[in-house]
């Protein structure tokens, strides 16, 4: 009976270690990869078109529209090739500032991502 | 971004590939309304009909190449030269058959002027393919540009 008490105990603080080291683990992962964040290209115009970010997030675009886009820098840090529909490009953004960016076949489309 | 002022020279110049959109326009129109005086001059049978469709032809057929010129600076210079795909490709393709064609329905009619004879039999089935060429490279380079869209 003792020998049955022994193992329910060992087999519950194994359930609840297992459980910790898993939850230490996806903090970690989130630490190392940060949550991403999505602007969608629909209508000629980038939604939304002002995005402000955390250093080191991954901005990912995606064309929504039938028409080709792309998405380049004014200070041509970032460059995508032409987007079809349902295409992505992805950055991140290491460094503090303001990026503005357009559409190059479109320059009328604007957006902006600012790193805090 | 610095704004872009209409009254600037650079903004003329050197804005994006805003200058093929704009130029693209006039062979369009030449060669649309070169193909309509040159049908009526036909059907009515009016030389002056038909010289004001010689030189509408004559001004598309040359207007092309400053169309042609800055649709490929634009691929060159905004998209870097990069392979094409889907619209943007068969925009260009329709673009150089469009430019191909209105430089053959001019030298018909040049040809036909030169050695004072009728214009060949079929002329009128070139400049219609020439016709239906324009009208759907300029109906995609609308969608491109975001006039034909649903913007």
């Amino acid at each position: 009976m003792r020998q049955k008490k022994d193992l329910l105990d060992l087999a519950v603080v194994t359930l609840l270690a297992l459980l910790l080291s898993i939850a230490g683990s996806a903090r970690a992962d989130e630490a190392a990869n940060p949550p991403g964040v999505a602007v969608k290209i629909d209508n000629f115009t980038f939604g939304p078109s002002t995005l402000v970010v955390a250093r080191g997030t991954t901005v990912t675009w995606t064309n929504g529209d039938d028409i080709p886009h792309t998405i380049v820098a004014t200070d041509k840090s970032f460059k995508s090739k032409v987007l079809d529909t349902d295409e992505s490009f992805s950055y991140t953004f290491e460094n503090p500032g303001t990026y503005p960016y357009f559409c190059s076949i479109h320059p009328h489309m604007t957006g902006e991502v600012m790193v805090k | 971004m610095s704004m872009a002022s209409l009254f600037d020279p650079r903004t003329v110049l050197l804005a994006k590939h805003a200058q093929h959109v704009v130029l693209i326009h006039f062979p369009i129109a030449l060669f649309l309304a070169g193909v309509t005086f040159g049908l009526l001059g036909t059907w009515r049978k009016r030389a002056l009909l038909e010289e004001v469709a010689y030189y509408n032809l004559l001004a598309a057929a040359w207007s092309t190449l400053p169309a042609l010129a800055t649709g490929l600076m634009a691929w060159r210079f905004q998209l870097e030269g990069q392979k094409l795909r889907g619209l943007l490709l068969l925009h260009l393709i329709l673009g150089v058959a469009s430019s191909v064609t209105i430089g053959l329905v001019w030298w018909m009619h040049r040809r036909a002027r030169l050695w004072r004879r009728p214009l060949p039999g079929y002329r009128v089935a070139v400049e219609l393919i020439g016709v239906g060429l324009v009208t759907l490279t300029g109906h995609l380079g609308g969608l491109l540009s975001g006039v034909n869209g649903p913007g």
